[in-house]
């Protein structure tokens, strides 16, 4: 009888955490949600920020900020293997995008002028593709990853395209924005993000924090 | 078997507790659709002759997709998949004309999209009886900043011809 109180109040005790757990983060998830949304607003109607008022706003849109950067590894369009750990030491930018993607078309240019600008002082760019793959036909996607290789030429892309045929937008949160970009400073870890359509002064601002943090290599 | 019984209930809470505590970028992985079907839920057509349904769809508030007949060939149009049901055929699918649209940091380059209500018309027949019209709305979708995975929202209709 003593034991199956014991039990009963273990059980109750657990079923009291999950109930309070499941409140906090649903309480969580709210305020996540309604700071994406402003965060979108805010991109829609504002100027860019500067990089110190990124930095000191308060305002986190990505839990990953502040975590290190999940590690991949995916085939560029020459199916050559590209790992984001081969760029410890620089300062690199992973931009998620898609061929039908419009705002990514207009975000692309201005990648390809910030590569060429900040190139020399340690940024490296990643494009990864999440276009659709047919990963169990050969021959559809072959004709798939034409179709990416096609637009990367179009928009002139300088810079390596991966194509995520592994599901690495994941552990970046299951990326659904496109377009949705990372920071991530010399030692591996994201010091921000951006998702959709972002000034290009802040996206500037950003690439400068990503370089300015994390130690040489 | 009672330490069996511990181990069930152990294992149980620690999966619960783990998956209330999922981050909540982790917890949130799907998006609501940004296109629903609304009606009609159940039409009554002429047996063994073709008739005209018209299906209705609205595009949620500030969202745009892009239309059946898309500008730019790497765009994804929007198109209705139906599978074969038995005693109902669907010969054809009329969609409508999209509007032009543009971003406004890209106003040279147009696109031709869906917004608000908009209406297919199926070309079908079927024969005497009730029957299920079941398929899938391919779409993807955008906003003024942002552009999402292609969805397929859910269609149905009761079809029941005399």
């Amino acid at each position: 009888m003593k034991r199956s109180a014991i039990v009963l109040l273990v059980v109750l005790a657990a079923l009291g955490l999950m109930i309070w757990a499941g409140v906090v983060n649903y309480h969580k998830r709210q305020q996540d949600e309604a700071k994406l949304k402003q965060f979108q607003s805010m991109v829609a109607a504002t100027p860019a920020q500067p990089a110190s008022g990124a930095e000191d706003d308060g305002f986190n849109p990505n839990p990953l900020q502040g975590q290190m950067a999940p590690n991949f590894t995916l085939k560029d369009m020459n199916g050559k293997p590209v790992s984001l750990s081969e760029f410890k030491g620089k300062a690199v930018v992973v931009d998620f995008w898609a061929t039908w993607c419009a705002p990514c078309k207009i975000e692309i240019p201005w990648l390809e002028q910030l590569n060429n600008e900040y190139a020399p002082q340690g940024l490296e760019i990643l494009g990864v593709s999440e276009d659709d793959l047919n990963l169990d036909n050969k021959a559809e996607f072959a004709k798939e990853k034409q179709v990416i290789a096609d637009k990367a030429n179009e928009l002139k892309i300088n810079y390596p395209v991966l194509i995520d045929d592994a599901e690495v937008s994941t552990p970046y949160g299951g990326v659904e924005n496109l377009p949705t970009t990372f920071f991530i400073n010399r030692s591996g870890k994201i010091v921000a993000s951006s998702v959709g359509l972002t000034p290009r002064d802040e996206i500037v601002a950003n690439i400068k924090k990503a370089l300015g943090s994390g130690g040489q290599s | 078997m009672r330490r069996l019984w511990w181990a069930v209930v152990i294992a149980a809470l620690a999966v619960g507790v783990a998956a209330a505590q999922m981050l909540p970028w982790q917890a949130r992985t799907k998006r609501p659709q940004d296109v629903t079907y609304l009606y009609p839920e159940q039409i009554t057509v002429p047996a063994g002759r073709e008739a005209v349904i018209e299906l209705h769809f609205r595009v949620n508030p500030g969202m745009h997709i892009n239309s059946h007949d898309p500008l730019q060939k790497e765009l994804i149009a929007t198109r209705l998949m139906v599978p074969d049901t038995s005693g109902l055929e669907l010969s054809k699918v009329e969609f409508p004309t999209g509007s032009e649209y543009a971003l406004a940091a890209m106003p040279s380059e147009k696109l031709s999209v869906y917004t608000g209500e908009f209406v297919l018309k199926a070309h079908v027949r079927a024969t005497a009886g009730q029957h299920l019209l079941q398929g899938l709305l391919r779409y993807q979708a955008c906003d003024t900043n942002s552009c999402y995975p292609p969805r397929n929202a859910p269609v149905a209709v009761d079809v029941i011809a005399k």
